[in-house]
């Protein structure tokens, strides 16, 4: 296709112009210092007003991380991290943990207006349509403000950030936190145990539909600091909650590491949804600057026909190296991941699942669609796998990967791996360009291209995008055309 | 080459160090070949066997799967065997020692290690990247082989069957083979055991076909039940040149068949076809990868597996597609037919794409028996067992009956019908 005028002005401006979330917030913070040390877990822990096992279960982590060695094998390229070169630890000056809507700094009040996050509980006019989202918002290394917090204690549901809840529920976060994902699990997660400051807890008690969408968005500010979130969702019997996530930050010219741990526990009947919308700062057109995000996210459908659903929109960061999982250990239990990951510029993403059948009568699904433009580099890498006992395994996965334009690369790496003989594996996976054809018959409609590459585009991504919650689905078609504008040529 | 202190061996890798000590002063060749050879054992001895933190080997842990190293035996005793096909061309590598004799015009075979002896296959003795362990192996203990080139133009009636056999003990072979441009043949590259004592068996067959010739290769392999196989097969084709490759293992304890395949000529085109019929104890695992590099090259593999026992099988699959290569069209699938519930089966089929303007799939599949099938059967009066023994027959068999030539497909039905009765 020959490139028009146009649409060599939008590849120039391409990620400099587009990212709206990269603006900075000035306000006065206070870190810890640089680096990574006992002493600075100590620090955290004691800003965080910790219990005595907290502090030992973190450097505990710490002890082990460092006989870690970085993990090499997915499909990414960056230079080497020093991770003595950051700041484990950044909140705005005088914000230690949530507070009311009112004390909050103005400032961080204007962020999230900017960045469109209701932080005030609106009330629902009467007449107009609005379905009400608690938001937990968390900016660097603390939780500023978590909504609807008494209209959800009202129905036993908790949701508040983890540093409350290791306060305040202490019981509760002992027995969960660390039980999907061991501080043992891999390098990034055990960093992750050993430092992480904020996110989110949420504990839906048996029988319990959560009233509301619940949501937590990430915002890292500061320059040079890592943010190391812990999310932790317990879901009871017969209970069912549908969270979302999502991330942005400034514009910068370093890279910002971001190694998150986010565990799920449903028990029987129970069904939690988790959707992300992740745009990081993915870097500028040179491919400097943007965020490291290495991710753990693991569910564990622990319960009978329990079942957790992982829904991604993947479009920031420099780097992506995450793998939401599912381990089906109870009967019946089932997992489904639906994935959007699109690259753009110079960016990396090495991304997938893993299902784990370990009960009987399990049975998982997997969509995963990668649209790779510019110069960037997509991969699917994906686990399934049966035990020995796990009787009538089902699996069906399906990878489309759509290349735009001849300098970027799509990748499809699936291990699957069967030990049961009633297991039922089906997997799939295409790649190719968008079809001349289906080009010609919208341009021959008057359809311009840029546009008829957004439908073809839209078209590729609907199976995953129908699984979002709407506000989201709306906001993830618009951040993939977004993502995409200006790479045809 | 003593083996230094610190460095912790495994039981075979020390058995594989020293047997080379052992062997050095008797393997043919010395500067530039010995060498080679020596650089090779001391990269194997330096980065050990492959676990499966090495990427490549992720479902086959060499050093945990490979216990010990069979002794070189001078005496090995095995005798040729009749080939597959009757009327045959046969070229043999008994006991590791190949034999040439007079053959039809437009083929011609050398003895491999007159060049290990003169020197003009050191050059050759390199392993193809870090993981390259059979390249290893093979080139550090490499004693013979075949030299085979075909003439341009040439084509046989009758099948080639290079056949590599052994009772016992150590045996490593390589068969650089050349296809002149627009030769037409068949060949069968087949490895079998007559012996029932362990034998530890490598093979490097290196293949060039030149622009428009057109090959069908069939691996056979059915070594014996303590056998350790490790064999690489490397081609690159030119321009419209076809490769139709089958690749059939039915034996061994431990196996290794690595498929590397560069369709490097514009219009070439690839056909793999896989079989694998495990059974027992054993250990199977079969690694392909294509690059294709060149725009207009077309590949499409078919990957067939019939588990059963206590057997655990492995495919791992890549298509590689360069930058260039566009309009590339490839497509693999593997399907598994895992019959017991001890075994295991493992695929990982990847692509790994540069191009935009390609058409590349695959597919991969785990099931039992369908059960509609086998109820459709037994509603027709055909006791279960043997229509089990049919189905899975048909699932295997589809894929010989792409051959054109009848005899050939016979031959390979009688072999797969023999292996299934043996163990169903």
């Amino acid at each position: 296709m020959p490139a028009v005028q146009e649409t060599i002005d939008q590849v120039r401006q391409i990620d400099v112009d587009q990212y709206k979330y990269g603006f900075e917030t000035t306000i006065e913070m206070e870190k810890a210092p640089k680096g990574l040390s006992e002493e600075i877990i100590r620090f955290i822990s004691a800003k965080k007003s910790e219990p005595e096992w907290m502090l030992e279960w973190r450097l505990d982590a710490y002890r082990r991380w460092l006989t870690l060695e970085e993990p090499t094998w997915a499909r990414v390229d960056y230079p080497k991290i020093d991770f003595n070169d950051l700041y484990y630890y950044a909140a705005p000056k005088n914000q230690s943990g949530p507070m009311s809507i009112d004390d909050v700094d103005p400032e961080i009040l204007k962020t999230y207006e900017k960045l469109g996050i209701p932080l005030r509980e609106q009330e629902i006019l009467a007449g107009v349509q609005t379905s009400k989202i608690a938001v937990d918002a968390v900016f660097d290394s603390v939780s500023v403000v978590t909504t609807f917090k008494e209209e959800l204690k009202k129905a036993g549901v908790i949701f508040m950030s983890i540093s409350e809840a290791i306060r305040e529920y202490p019981e509760l976060v002992k027995k969960y936190l660390g039980s999907v994902v061991p501080t043992t699990d891999n390098f990034y997660a055990t960093l992750n145990s050993a430092v992480f400051t904020d996110g989110s807890f949420v504990f839906v008690p048996k029988g319990v539909r959560c009233p509301m969408e619940l949501s937590t968005y990430f915002r890292i500010n500061e320059k040079n600091t890592g943010q190391f979130e812990r999310t932790l969702i317990i879901a009871e019997e017969g209970a069912y909650v549908s969270y979302l996530e999502g991330c942005t930050a400034p514009q910068r010219d370093e890279n910002q590491l971001h190694a998150a741990v986010v565990e799920l526990v449903a028990m029987d009947d129970a069904e939690i949804k988790y959707s992300t919308v992740q745009n990081w700062y993915p870097g500028d057109k040179e491919g400097k600057g943007g965020i490291y995000n290495f991710v753990t996210k693991r569910g564990d459908c622990r319960g009978k026909n329990s079942k957790i659903s992982w829904t991604q929109v993947e479009t920031g960061s420099a780097i992506t190296w995450k793998y939401p999982s599912c381990v089906l250990r109870g009967d019946g239990s089932r997992g489904e991941f639906y994935s959007i990951a699109v690259s753009n510029g110079h960016q990396q993403i090495d991304s997938g699942t893993k299902m784990i059948h370990l009960g009987k009568n399990t049975s998982s699904r997997i969509i995963s669609k990668g649209i790779a433009a510019g110069v960037s580099q997509n991969t699917y890498r994906g686990q399934v796998s049966t035990h020995r006992k796990a009787e009538n395994a089902r699996n069906f996965t399906q990878c489309d990967s759509l290349l735009i334009g001849d300098r970027c690369g799509a990748h499809t790496v699936p291990y699957i791996e069967a030990k049961n003989s009633s297991a039922q594996f089906e997997h799939e996976a295409t790649t190719s360009k968008i079809s001349e054809d289906q080009l010609f018959y919208c341009l021959q409609r008057g359809i311009p291209e840029e546009a008829a590459i957004a439908l073809i585009v839209n078209g590729f991504v609907k199976e995953v995008i129908q699984e979002l919650p709407m506000e989201f689905a709306v906001e993830a078609q618009k951040l993939i055309s977004i993502s995409l504008e200006g790479s045809v040529g | 080459m003593n083996i230094q202190a610190g460095i912790k061996l495994t039981a075979a890798e020390a058995a594989l160090v020293e047997s080379y000590n052992e062997q050095v002063g008797e393997l043919p060749g010395d500067g530039a070949t010995l060498l080679a050879r020596d650089t090779l054992l001391s990269d194997l001895k330096e980065a050990g066997l492959p676990t499966r933190r090495v990427e490549a080997w992720h479902y086959t842990d060499l050093k945990a799967l490979l216990k010990s190293v069979p002794a070189f035996l001078h005496g090995a005793s095995a005798q040729r065997v009749e080939p597959i096909v009757p009327g045959s061309t046969v070229l043999s590598v008994v006991n590791g020692k190949a034999h040439t004799r007079l053959l039809p015009e437009g083929i011609t075979a050398k003895s491999y290690a007159d060049t290990l002896l003169d020197g003009s296959a050191a050059a050759g003795l390199v392993a193809r990247d870090a993981d390259d362990v059979i390249g290893r192996i093979n080139g550090s203990f490499v004693r013979d082989g075949l030299i085979v080139e075909i003439a341009e133009g040439a084509a046989f009636e009758a099948p080639i069957e290079i056949q590599s056999v052994q009772n016992c003990g150590q045996v490593n072979t390589r068969f650089p083979v050349r296809f002149g441009a627009g030769a037409k043949a068949t060949v069968i590259e087949r490895h079998l055991a007559t012996g029932e004592d362990a034998a530890l068996v490598t093979s490097v067959t290196d293949m060039r076909l030149a622009d428009d010739a057109e090959v069908t290769w069939i691996i056979f392999q059915s070594e014996g039940e303590a056998d350790t196989h490790l064999a690489q097969f490397k081609a690159e084709l030119g321009a419209n040149a076809k490769l139709r490759l089958y690749v059939i293992n039915g034996g061994g304890k431990l196996v290794r068949q690595e498929i590397h395949i560069a369709v490097a000529g514009e219009g070439s085109d690839l056909t793999l076809r896989g079989i694998n019929l495990l059974g027992g104890e054993s250990h199977t695992d079969v690694t392909f990868t294509v690059g294709h590099d060149v725009p207009h090259t077309t590949s499409t593999e078919v990957i067939r597996n019939v588990v059963l026992d206590r057997a655990r099988g492995v495919f791992q699959g890549q298509i590689r597609v360069a930058q260039d290569a566009q309009k590339t069209d490839a497509k693999m699938s593997c399907n598994t037919l895992l019959l017991s519930d001890d075994a295991e089966f493992s695929a990982k089929p990847e692509l790994e794409i540069f191009a935009d303007d390609v058409q590349c799939g695959h597919g991969a599949t785990v099931i039992d028996i369908d059960h509609t099938q086998l109820f459709y059967l037994m509603a027709r009066g055909v006791p279960e067992n043997k229509a089990r023994a049919m189905l899975v027959n048909a699932f295997v068999a589809e894929i010989v009956e792409e051959l054109e030539d009848e005899t050939l497909v016979e031959a390979l039905e009688g072999v797969i019908s023999d292996w299934l009765e043996k163990h169903a």
